[in-house]
């Protein structure tokens, strides 16, 4: 599986400023880190980017790419900055993101045509979030649709079903485990792509790492076939290089509705046990599931 | 094959609390069934409705609410006693209204007397409700809890930021503690568990869901308070199965709706009977949410809701 290290974001405060002053030495530090630590591809967020967004763009590809060969994730909902970084970038690069919204869809594919470049599928809608599982499935088929009339392959796009916070909705949390499932028979040959973290959201930040990996881990009993990553959760990266496969067993066999012993597990076991619970609905979340 | 109603499958029940002392003590919960889903469950204890007094003379109610305590209102002891005797109130809410920082800003030690007082004055379950400032709730309750040691009162609101001091209060004095969260049922759960690992009994809780009314947002508050009680019942989440508390009438008496005088607005109609209706109806669909325990004002509007109850629990 492949991993998008989400590291390099501008709402850190070590990068927002080092984008802001072009001081290289903190990107190309974290880009390095990243690298080390073993992700695919660098995600590189500079936001909106309304005012000069183009020479931003430029110059952090650049600067990131005299540190590393990674292919690179460029993040930005202002098409001129997107473009600026599509010229610059050596590798085949992925765009992060193009929506259903009529104007970003009519900017964002003739970019990825005219540059092949992959792209990540956002499945928002002209009326915002998918609702359910289906909704998500239509707002699939009419993105992969409107690509390919532009002559996008299947294989370019990147589907995102978009994750929301298990302290939210839960109905979404299980919606896209739902959706994953039908992925492959709906859209054949496209990949998938998840911005992981945001299962988290809102839920304090020691603790958000057991959702991250077991909703990951979730998602991979149905092919999930990428995800947007913090780099540094070394446990994340075991999961995904099958260095925990006693792990990926128990969630996956919970999932096919086996209720297992908490008291025969290990204590790492039941923390997986215990989340798998909440994420599929099954217990309902508070800061304290672990404790309970 | 004859046709078969559907049945929900229940797995939980709520906990029965009792709450107050003595003869009028009373039991609310015990629901094993949605709210009066009597063909499929039980509902042993009924909702109960607790009667609003201020201990400090109200100013911005409007008329049609302060006419039922006319010559009441600056005295606290005469207001619930006269809940008691003329409207048969069964429970007393004390909105300790003075001791807003923002108001009148009263402190501690001569809020709590007046609540002694109140206590003393009446025998059915006494809720005493500061006004969400955690500093200053945390000074009064703790004073309340303290000089009424003996009269097991339902304290509240107490949420997750003053949920120590008062919980542990609470506790030293056996009071009950209203677990008071923003419309959010994860938040709901994550306080009842913190009010357990603090070491309050489950005995000792109720939970508040806030609600508001007609018109402000009723909708969300039911649809929380349903899926609690989806989570109770159905999913047996015993962090959930706390007896619910709606404080529901000063969200109801203070909008522009229930104030406006028909001469401004003839659309609106007649003031009086539009503010307790407004009332009545809010507090019936918290009711049919899966509220256990009412705080009401007008004595009209509480008749209309004890003869809905007693509609949909007749046999």
């Amino acid at each position: 599986m492949i991993l998008i290290g989400e590291n390099i974001n501008i709402m850190s405060l070590t990068i927002g400023p080092a984008f802001k002053e072009r001081n290289p030495r903190p990107v190309q530090e974290l880009a390095r880190a990243e690298a080390e630590a073993g992700v695919d591809y660098l995600d590189l967020n500079i936001g909106p980017a309304r005012k000069a967004g183009d020479e931003l763009m430029t110059w952090v590809v650049n600067t990131v790419q005299e540190v590393t060969d990674k292919p690179l994730s460029l993040d930005t909902t202002n098409p001129v900055a997107m473009e600026a970084g599509l010229k610059v970038a050596k590798s085949k690069p992925l765009i992060n993101s193009i929506s259903l919204q009529p104007d970003r869809l009519g900017q964002g594919l003739p970019l990825a045509k005219q540059y092949n470049a992959d792209l990540i599928a956002l499945l928002w809608g002209a009326e915002g979030m998918p609702r359910d599982a289906n909704e998500r499935a239509m707002h699939a088929v009419n993105f992969v649709y409107q690509a390919n009339e532009m002559g996008i392959p299947n294989e370019n796009i990147w589907i995102d079903p978009i994750v929301s916070p298990v302290s939210v909705e839960i109905n979404q949390v299980k919606a896209l485990i739902e959706f994953m499932a039908m992925l492959a028979d709906i859209a054949p040959a496209c990949k998938s792509v998840v911005g992981l973290s945001n299962i988290s959201n809102g839920t304090p930040a020691h603790l958000r790492p057991w959702l991250n990996r077991t909703y990951l881990v979730m998602m991979l009993k149905y092919g999930l076939h990428s995800a947007i990553v913090d780099a540094f959760d070394n446990d994340l990266m075991a999961l995904v290089r099958g260095q925990k496969p006693e792990i990926v067993r128990l969630v996956h066999r919970m999932m096919d509705g086996e209720k297992p012993d908490l008291a025969s597990l290990s204590e790492e076991e039941v923390k997986y046990a215990k989340t798998v619970r909440v994420l599929t609905g099954e217990s309902l979340y508070s800061h304290s599931w672990l404790e309970i | 094959m004859a046709f078969e109603v559907p049945k929900t499958a229940y797995s939980g029940q709520i906990k029965e609390i009792k709450l107050g002392q003595g003869d009028k003590a009373v039991t609310v919960g015990g629901e094993s069934s949605y709210p009066f889903y009597l063909f499929e469950g039980e509902m042993p204890h009924l909702p109960r409705i607790a009667m609003e007094v201020y201990d400090c003379p109200p100013e911005e109610w409007p008329e049609a609410a302060l006419e039922p305590f006319a010559g009441v209102t600056d005295d606290p002891v005469a207001w619930a006693k006269k809940c008691l005797s003329d409207y048969g109130a069964e429970m007393i809410c004390l909105q300790l209204l003075s001791t807003d920082p923002n108001g009148l800003d009263r402190g501690a030690d001569e809020a709590a007397e007046v609540v002694k007082k109140v206590a003393d004055a009446i025998d059915v379950p006494l809720i005493v409700w500061g006004t969400a400032n955690h500093d200053k709730d945390t000074e009064v309750l703790r004073k309340v809890a303290e000089l009424c040691q003996d009269k097991s009162l339902i304290l509240g609101p107490v949420e997750e930021a003053d949920h120590k001091k008062i919980g542990a209060a609470a506790i030293g004095y056996q009071h009950t503690v209203v677990a008071s969260t923003p419309i959010d049922i994860n938040l709901a759960k994550q306080l009842t568990i913190l009010l357990g690992n603090l070491g309050v009994p489950d005995e000792l809780i109720v939970m508040d869901p806030t609600v508001s009314g007609i018109g402000y947002g009723i909708e969300y508050c039911y649809s929380v308070m349903e899926r609690m009680r989806m989570a109770a019942l159905t999913q047996q989440d015993d962090k959930l199965q706390f007896p619910i508390i709606c404080n529901i009438a000063k969200e109801t008496w203070k909008t522009k709706e229930a104030k406006i005088s028909e001469a401004e607005d003839p659309r609106m109609g007649d003031v009086k009977k539009r503010g307790i209706l407004l009332e009545a109806m809010s507090a019936m669909a918290m009711l049919l949410a899966g509220g256990d325990v009412l705080i009401m004002r007008h004595p009209e509007a509480i008749k209309l809701v004890r003869e809905m109850i007693a509609e949909l629990t007749k046999a």
